[in-house]
Parts: C-alpha cells; sequence; structure tokens
C-alpha cells in the first residue's frame, strides 16, 4: 500500500510540475471556464425563466451538466494524451520496463489525470455560483457520493480510450463518439425526458446520463444520501461491471501489442 | 550461474497493411528479427552484441527487458521466464533505450530520476543519495535541475544510462550506449561498465563500435539478419582491428574501408 501511494504521489508531482511548467495552461483553462458560464448565462436568460427543466432554473441546469460532462471527457482526453505522448517519445515503452505492473500505472496515471480535471470542475461551479449567480441548494455528502461512484466509470472510461489507443492506436474514436453520441443522450442541455421513448431508453444505459442527474440532484435540489440510493446504486452497478472489463481489455492489449512489438506505435 | 539465458528464441514481425493497400505501396509479410537464437550470459559478464542494422540486437534487448515477448522458445532472467514472470523480471533489469527523447521534457534531470525511481520501487530514504550517485557518475551534476526539454543528444543520452542504473540492475541492457557522447564521455563510461561488471552486474550492450567492444566485452554475440553467427570470448588486449576483421570475415560483407587503404 505504501508503495502504491507513494507511486500515484510521484505521478501526481510529475503531473502537477508539467501542468504548472505550462504557464499559460491556467490562463487559457480560466478564460475558457468564464467563456463558457457566461455563454451559457446569456442562453438561459435568452431562453425565459419559464423554461425549468426538472424544476430548477435553466443556468444551472446547464452549469452542473457541462460542468459533469466536460470533468468526464476532459480526463478521459488528458489521459489518452499522455497515452499518446508517451508512445510519441518512446516514454512508454521505458515505463513499461520498470517494476510497476503495466496496470497498475496506467489506473495510477489515470487518477492524475482525473484528479486535475477535478480542480476544474470545483473551479467551474465556484465560478458559476460566485460570478453568476447560479442558485444551488447542495447536500455535500450526497455530492462527495456522486462524485466518488462517479469516478469508477470515468476511470473505466479513460483505460477503455487507452486500451483502443494502444490496441488500434484509435483512442481517440471512443471519445470523438462520446464528444457527440454521449453528449445527445446523457441530457447534458436538456432532460432525456424531452427525448423520443427509444432514445430515452438509449440514454438510461448511458452512465454518464446517472452521473448527471445524479450530481444536479445533489448540488441543485440539495437531495439526501437516502433519497438518491437508487442512482448511486446505478453508478455502483455500472463502475463494478465497466472498470474490470476495462481493465482486462487494457492487460489483453497490452500483452498483445508486447507480442507483436507495437507498444511504441501511434 | 547463467543469468541471462536465451533458448532458441524466435521473434517475427508481421506487417499488416492497411485497408486500402492498393492507393499506397505498404509492405506486407513478415520480418523475422530472431531464429532461433541462443545464448547465455552469466553475473559479472560484459556481453556485446555486435551486428548491423536490422541484426536483432535491440530486438533481443527489448526481448530480455519483457517490452517485446517471443514467439517461440524461451527468454529466461534471474531463473524467471519472461512470459510467466515479467514482473519478476523488471525488477532486476534496467534498460538504456537509444531513443534520446523517452523522459518527462518539463522536468528537471533530477525529477525526472525521482519518477522512475519511484516506479522502480527504490526506497524513498535511498533515492536522494542514489540519484546523486549516478548523476555524478553520469557527468550530469551540474545539469541536475535543468528542465531535460533544454538536453543535447549526448546529456540525454546519459541521462537514460542514469536511470538505468538508479535502480541499481542486476542486469544492464544497454542499447548504443555511446553514440552520441564525446570521447571523455565514452572513456569514462567504459570505465563504469567494467567497474559495474566488477560488482556483479549482467551487462548486455548492442553497439556498432569495434572500439567499444574491445574496450568493455568478455564476449561477443555476433547477430547478422536474426541468427547468431559467433559466440566467442574477446581476449584481453583483443584489438578493435581485430574485431573489426572477424566481423567483416563473419558476415561476409565487404570492408569499404579496408578497399580505400
Amino acid at each position: 500500500m505504501t508503495s502504491i501511494l507513494d507511486k500515484l504521489n510521484a505521478i501526481l508531482r510529475r503531473d502537477l510540475l508539467t501542468a504548472i511548467r505550462h504557464r499559460s495552461g491556467f490562463v487559457v483553462t480560466l478564460v475558457g471556464v468564464f467563456t463558457e458560464l457566461a455563454a451559457f448565462y446569456f442562453l438561459s436568460r435568452a431562453i425565459g425563466p419559464g423554461f425549468r427543466p426538472g424544476g430548477v432554473e435553466y443556468f444551472p441546469f446547464l452549469m452542473v451538466g457541462t460542468g459533469v460532462y466536460t470533468f468526464f471527457v476532459m480526463s478521459a482526453q488528458a489521459f489518452l494524451s499522455a497515452v499518446q505522448e508517451a508512445q510519441q517519445t518512446g516514454t512508454l515503452e521505458v515505463l513499461m520496463t520498470t517494476s510497476t505492473a503495466p496496470a497498475e500505472l496506467v489506473v495510477l496515471s489515470s487518477i492524475s489525470a482525473f484528479a486535475g480535471n477535478l480542480v476544474n470542475l470545483l473551479v467551474y461551479f465556484f465560478a458559476g455560483v460566485a460570478v453568476f449567480r447560479a442558485s444551488i441548494h447542495a447536500n455535500f455528502l450526497s455530492c462527495v457520493g456522486v462524485l466518488i461512484f462517479s469516478l469508477a466509470i470515468a476511470l473505466a472510461l479513460g483505460i477503455a480510450a487507452a486500451t483502443l489507443q494502444v490496441a488500434f492506436q484509435k483512442g481517440s474514436a471512443l471519445l470523438w463518439l462520446l464528444g457527440s453520441g454521449i453528449w445527445f443522450l446523457s441530457g447534458t442541455m436538456f432532460p432525456i425526458q424531452s427525448l423520443p421513448r427509444p432514445l430515452e431508453l438509449l440514454a438510461r444505459a448511458v452512465p454518464l446520463t446517472y452521473a448527471i442527474d445524479g450530481m444536479r440532484r445533489a448540488l441543485l435540489e440539495g437531495q439526501s444520501i437516502v433519497a438518491m440510493a437508487p442512482t448511486l446504486a446505478a453508478l455502483a452497478g455500472f463502475g463494478l461491471v465497466l472498470l474490470p472489463l476495462a481493465l482486462a481489455g487494457l492487460s489483453l492489449s497490452l500483452r498483445r501489442a508486447r507480442q507483436d512489438g507495437t507498444l511504441s506505435f501511434y | 550461474m547463467d543469468r541471462v539465458v536465451f533458448e532458441s528464441v524466435r521473434k517475427i514481425f508481421r506487417h499488416r497493411p492497411a485497408l486500402f493497400n492498393w492507393l499506397g505501396r505498404e509492405r506486407g509479410g513478415e520480418t523475422i528479427a530472431l531464429k532461433d537464437v541462443s545464448f547465455s550470459a552469466g553475473c559479472a559478464e560484459v556481453v556485446v552484441l555486435l551486428g548491423p542494422n536490422g541484426s536483432g540486437k535491440t530486438t533481443a534487448l527489448k526481448l530480455i527487458s519483457t517490452v517485446l515477448l517471443p514467439d517461440a522458445g524461451s527468454v529466461r532472467v534471474g531463473g524467471f521466464d519472461a512470459r510467466r514472470d515479467a514482473g519478476a523480471i523488471r525488477r532486476q533489469v534496467g534498460i538504456a533505450v537509444a531513443t534520446e527523447r523517452s523522459f518527462f521534457p518539463r522536468l528537471s534531470a533530477r525529477e525526472n530520476l525521482e519518477f522512475f525511481a519511484a516506479l522502480d520501487e527504490v526506497l524513498r530514504r535511498e533515492r536522494a543519495p542514489r540519484i546523486k550517485e549516478v548523476l555524478r557518475d553520469t557527468g550530469l551534476e551540474e545539469q541536475a535541475d535543468t528542465l531535460v526539454m533544454k538536453f543535447s543528444s549526448g546529456m540525454y543520452q546519459r541521462l537514460g544510462i542514469a536511470r538505468a542504473l538508479v535502480k541499481r540492475p542486476s542486469v544492464l541492457l544497454l542499447d548504443e550506449p555511446t553514440r552520441s557522447l564525446d570521447a571523455a564521455n565514452t572513456a569514462h563510461f567504459w570505465t563504469t561498465i567494467r567497474a559495474l561488471a566488477g560488482q556483479q552486474t549482467t551487462v548486455l550492450l548492442a553497439t556498432h563500435n569495434f572500439a567499444e567492444a574491445a574496450a568493455v566485452a568478455d564476449r561477443l554475440l555476433l547477430l547478422h539478419r536474426g541468427q547468431l553467427l559467433a559466440n566467442r570470448p574477446v581476449d584481453d588486449g583483443e584489438s578493435a582491428d581485430a574485431l573489426r576483421s572477424f566481423y567483416f570475415r563473419m558476415t561476409g560483407e565487404i570492408d569499404e574501408a579496408m578497399l580505400k587503404v
């Protein structure tokens, strides 16, 4: 356990140092956050106060939907970029010769990618509330519960993207699918009840739908952890299925790449 | 006792052209990188893998490091099989690859070494003194806190060697380790290699450089088109010219430098 924490610390430190030495990175992220929130703020004003999806104002509805969605996609993107960059520079092969098991290394690296984007998500919510006066009634315990259960799904997503990248050098294809199809289906911009019945059923099979819905109910409506038990159970179920599947897929793809000599292909 | 053992190892790389290959000229078929190669390397032995480009030297090193798996035969390190016990092998092996830029560019040399030392499970209290030691041994003490994106080719190469040494491996794999080094650093490096062998480290070094082979090798493996043409000891005082003559005699290649003389 000490060894794992020590490795996680080394990976977090590497990523933090790399991030702060890209001096313009933080400024660009902050400008992006404020621009996006401003766009949603004025969009919700243009639509008017009469549109209250799920009984909440539209601006905070958009803020939570896009915040959680961006957290998932940008985290997977950050992790995928790290794998692609490691393939291009030859670092991936060297990392695979260290004493750390490849699957352990990938999981720890993905945790680091998600930690960075969790900070972005918190900044996003803080700016939405402090600057744009988004109305929230947060139950922090429920928020933490949704985040923890969502993290397993997010990890599975990142690892699946890495698996596709190692196996076919096409991890970005999964993210493209996520960026378009899942954005449409997961209730990011509008409630899934607005979709035709078959698409609504499809939306209910997307794990991100539960993460976004859960975060809205925890952050905007202040629902208790007991009231949210079915949503948390659904998130836990997705995590329990998807995470082992993603890890098994990664293990297979790494073994295949070592057999074929394609570990550093990109 | 043999620490590294290759038994009838075969490695084939298959080329799978794209679906619409008629649009371009990507080759298909396969390349046999190693054909039933067998050899072993003992404790405290420096084994030099000599051979032209594409002869299978790097493939052999990658098989030992478990980055690649053999298609047939077996690779064993310290009694562990590369297919079944890759993790146990990786704990024993350090590798310095020919790829210069296999570092995190926005970390300093010291930070890169700290990162890899953590992944190699070097104890936290031992990290700082070990890193200081390998930075000194590779002549990088003054550049320890420089971001590696500002490094020259030779400095990258020395840092690669430092990274391989920091875990104190019992088997050290070096792929063209002095390709970008100047004369003084090369000479110092050869001394370091002999000192490591004196400390019971097994060293396998791939090179094209006859002077390097003559300076450090206890034994020579001559690879040519994936086949092991020779496996013989290198005598004390055997010159680079003698190895050069041996190489061209065995491979049947023409030594154009000698033709000019």
